[in-house]
């Protein structure tokens, strides 16, 4: 028991409506002015970068967080953290199709030791769940760490109101909402229609239904996405990258290895640096530019509070 | 020992092996527990594997090693549990049917829990009738088609019967069921049941899963088990007495046996109660000559005969004297016979098999070439229930009716994993060989080839951009590319788009391209079985699998 366990129904439920209403009432207020206009002064993006032959990857993230001004900053004690790593193909760690299992392993152990009364982990993969976790990594981590593994069952998605410009109502994957703390974790990869999956787009593993119509019009959804869920923080996995073949890769010739975190409360900026890396503009990926029109955020590297951290 | 005892002994063996066998059944699947140990898929690159033996019960069944053996010359792996079973009936009779067997258990308690049947109506129904010959019939049949290249004995055979029933069936059956209750109990406005849901999923996915399956003539194979156990309230042990090939085998083969029964007929005061409890119709009453081959070993009439006239002694005499033989009768042998040289010929002229295979015919990866699948596959449905994906399904007329009820991928329900290997890994007689995700991938072994119906794909037909066929195309290189096109799109506009190929030398036919495609019912890039790497004959481009290796 405790692993695998949904929250009760009931309290989905309650959480639900509760969610709902929300978000009717946000819907009130005019598109245009996100809950945090006016507060993009206090964004910041950490990019944390391994130098050192045995680096080690908790130190490195620890080291991230402190420069954020910490990890209580953003978990405090008794919370329930849950993290959506991206664990879609059932693909070896080395692949680079998934996220890193040893920063996902780091960041669980750092919620604990910051007092996160319960971590989970949750994503509703592509490729059969049972075989995602046994093959990512993640289901070894899970054991390793005792931080809950949810399965994507069909009855944890419950139809909500994403108030989207493409996307409205759209099954849920619930415990990705009803947790005190939201941490995305993505993996940075090639994608062959959005040119990139890094943070906003991992949220197409936080809905359910028929997920294959959302690249009709990709960017868009991305950004519907992106506006229903808003992570506390997102840390981006550029430990390793998959450079080509994506997003499912499958070569370790397609791999190059980054050794590089990004850790923002911004998830366009953190996306933008994470195509620097692959030598892109962000200015010319359809999802960061429409992102920045949403007021997401910033794509601009000096709009914000910008630290790098080498071990 | 007394005869209530050796009933005590055979019900607790019953309970015993039917728990068992769900067990297995239960267990046939990838597990949904998070807990369990994933550690060395992670280091080492191991293959998933089930680590319960859950073909157990075919290694058990003599018939399947027997035809395997006359049929696809195989000797499996198991073969030496199906030995110790024909050896413990050359000395023992039928202690399979009445100790062993799950579907006899099911069928006894079917027959025996709040029988129907009451006093002399149960006796006459108990009385041995000219219908047992039919087993015969269907066992002489079944081993000459499997001599002659066709083995269909798993359409009758107890274990795949069973396991084909329950696993296809009956289970997703209540397994939808349940899932309905807590749903409903779910929406409730009552607390205490929205608490119950919760709690009563927990206990429940572990059994039935998360999710429904769906199975291709599964309603059928439904229906056909629950009528068989109906039966046996019009007729005990109908299945037993009437049907089983494998009863058939074992009572050729208590020919032997020197556990007979003693019929003392001075003691006997003709109250029948004997043949009252007779399982297997084999006239136990003293007067009449006892039946081996029919006798199921289930030592009713020696417990319940209350004047001690019967009892099951061993004959240790040598030599040993035979026991009367199996009743046929010279038309269930001569019939048998003819039907099965007539079958396996009957069969191929829907020409499914030689002149034009379908095109769906999908066979999961490891599958022998068609004619060798053919002479192993026992139908029994292990395949299709382990398979994460529900991909595998029974074929109606797909196969030919030489093929009906074996495997056969749907990809609109599923797909084929790229790495998984768990139906050759499962596969009683090894129809499906033996595989490693390596192999599967390297080698590469393909099921089939993909193409795209231009006229449904969104970006070809100028509809919309898409590339899920694409995004999800696990071989690397992709097998689907892209080229960026500017198409004719609605209201004379040109759409930019990129459009989807297939190069079928990479393409493996996994047919996760056709399952995730946003066409859904009749998706615009599908898989047909063409380009397998099975069959030297099935293949597009010239080169043929030998492009890929043998």
């Amino acid at each position: 028991m405790g692993n695998d366990q949904p929250i009760s129904r009931r309290e989905a439920l309650r959480r639900m409506a509760r969610i709902s209403s929300g978000v009717a009432f946000a819907g009130l207020a005019p598109v245009t002015l996100p809950s945090w206009a006016g507060q993009e002064s206090e964004k910041f993006l950490i990019k944390g970068v391994g130098r050192e032959e045995n680096y080690s990857l908790k130190t490195l993230i620890q080291k991230v967080f402190d420069s954020a001004g910490g990890l209580q900053r953003f978990i405090s004690k008794g919370d329930v953290v849950v993290i959506k790593p991206n664990i879609s193909w059932a693909r070896a760690p080395e692949l680079a199709a998934t996220t890193n299992p040893e920063v996902l392993r780091a960041l669980i152990e750092l919620c604990q030791e910051g007092g996160a009364k319960k971590v989970r982990i949750a994503d509703h993969t592509i490729h059969d769940a049972r075989r995602c976790f046994a093959i990512t990594g993640v289901g070894s981590v899970a054991k390793k760490t005792g931080a809950d593994l949810v399965f994507p069952r069909s009855s944890l998605m419950k139809d909500m109101k994403l108030r989207g410009s493409r996307l409205d109502i759209w099954p849920v994957f619930v415990p990705l909402v009803e947790a005190d703390k939201v941490i995305n974790l993505p993996v940075a990869k090639h994608h062959s229609l959005s040119s990139l999956t890094l943070g906003m787009k991992n949220w197409i593993g936080g809905v359910g239904g028929s997920r294959w119509s959302l690249h009709q019009d990709i960017h868009q959804s991305i950004v519907d996405l992106a506006r229903f869920f808003r992570p506390t923080i997102t840390l981006i996995d550029a430990t390793r990258i998959l450079v080509r073949n994506g997003p499912s890769g499958g070569s370790p010739s397609d791999v190059e290895t980054k050794n590089t975190l990004i850790l923002t409360d911004d998830p366009v900026a953190g996306d933008a640096e994470a195509a620097r890396l692959f030598n892109l503009d962000p200015k010319k990926i359809g999802f960061i530019r429409l992102a920045e029109k949403w007021n997401l955020g910033t794509a601009d590297p000096l709009a914000l509070e910008r630290k790098q951290v080498v071990l | 020992m007394k005869g209530h005892h050796l009933i005590w002994i055979r019900r607790i063996s019953q309970a015993f092996f039917l728990g068992l066998f769900l067990f297995l059944l239960v267990e046939t699947r990838l597990a949904h527990d998070v807990y369990q140990d994933y550690s060395m898929a992670v280091s080492t690159g191991e293959e998933i594997v089930l680590e319960k033996p859950v073909g157990f019960f075919f290694e058990l069944d003599p018939l399947v090693w027997l035809s395997s053996l006359i049929s696809g010359h195989q000797w499996n792996a198991g073969a030496l549990w199906a030995v110790l079973v024909l050896v413990l009936t050359l000395f023992l009779g039928r202690v399979f049917c009445g100790f062993i067997c799950p579907l006899g258990t099911m069928h006894h308690l079917a027959g025996a829990l709040r029988p129907a049947l009451k006093g002399s109506e149960r006796i006459k129904a108990n009385k041995k009738a000219p219908s047992q010959k039919v087993k015969y019939f269907i066992l002489i049949a079944a081993v000459v088609s499997a001599l002659l290249g066709l083995n269909w004995v798993g359409l009758f055979d107890p274990m795949a019967f069973l396991f084909r029933g329950m696993a296809l069936a009956i289970l997703p059956g209540i397994g939808d069921a349940l899932r309905e209750v807590f749903h409903a109990m779910a929406q409730s406005d009552v607390k205490i049941f929205n608490l119950l849901s919760y709690g009563a999923e927990v206990l429940v996915a572990p059994v039935f899963g998360y999710e429904g399956k769906a199975y291709q003539t599964a309603w059928f194979m439904g229906i056909l088990f629950l009528v068989v156990l109906f039966l046996n309230r019009i007729r005990p042990r109908f299945w037993c007495r009437t049907l089983c090939p494998l009863g058939a085998l074992l009572g050729v083969c208590s020919r032997f046996s020197i556990l007979r029964l003693e019929k003392d007929a001075d003691k006997c005061t003709e109250c029948k109660g004997c043949q009252k409890t007779c399982q297997g119709a084999a006239s136990p009453m003293p007067g009449n000559s006892w039946e081996s081959a029919e006798c199921l070993m289930c030592f009713n009439c020696f417990g319940n005969c209350p004047e001690d006239a019967l009892s099951f002694r061993l004959a240790l005499r040598w030599p040993p004297a035979a026991n009367p033989g199996p009743d046929m009768g010279r038309r269930a042998v001569l019939g048998g016979l003819l039907a099965g040289v007539s079958l396996p010929f009957l069969a191929r002229l829907d020409g499914r098999i030689h002149k034009a295979t379908d095109p769906r015919l999908i066979r999961p990866p490891g599958s022998l070439p068609e004619e060798d699948f053919l002479t192993l596959c026992q139908r029994c449905g292990l395949c299709m229930k382990v398979c994460p994906t529900n991909v595998i399904n029974p074929t109606l007329g797909e196969a030919g009716m030489a093929g009906f009820w074996t495997p056969r991928l749907i990809m609109t329900q599923g797909y084929c994993e790229y790495t998984c290997t768990l139906c050759s890994h499962v596969c009683p007689t090894g129809a499906i060989a033996r595989i490693t995700a390596r192999e599967k991938t390297q080698k590469p072994i393909k099921i089939g080839s993909a193409y795209v119906d231009r006229g449904r794909c969104l970006p070809w037909s100028g509809n919309a951009p898409c590339i899920v066929c694409e995004e999800h195309c696990p071989t690397s290189p992709k097998a689907i590319y892209l080229k960026k096109a500017g198409v004719p799109a609605p209201q004379g506009k040109t759409l930019q788009v990129q459009l989807p190929y297939v190069d079928l030398r990479r393409c493996v036919g996994c047919g996760i391209c056709e399952n995730k495609c946003p066409v859904r019912g009749k998706p615009a890039i599908r898989t047909i079985a063409a380009g397998e790497s099975r069959s030297l004959k099935n293949q597009i481009l010239l080169g043929g699998p030998s492009a890929f290796g043998s």
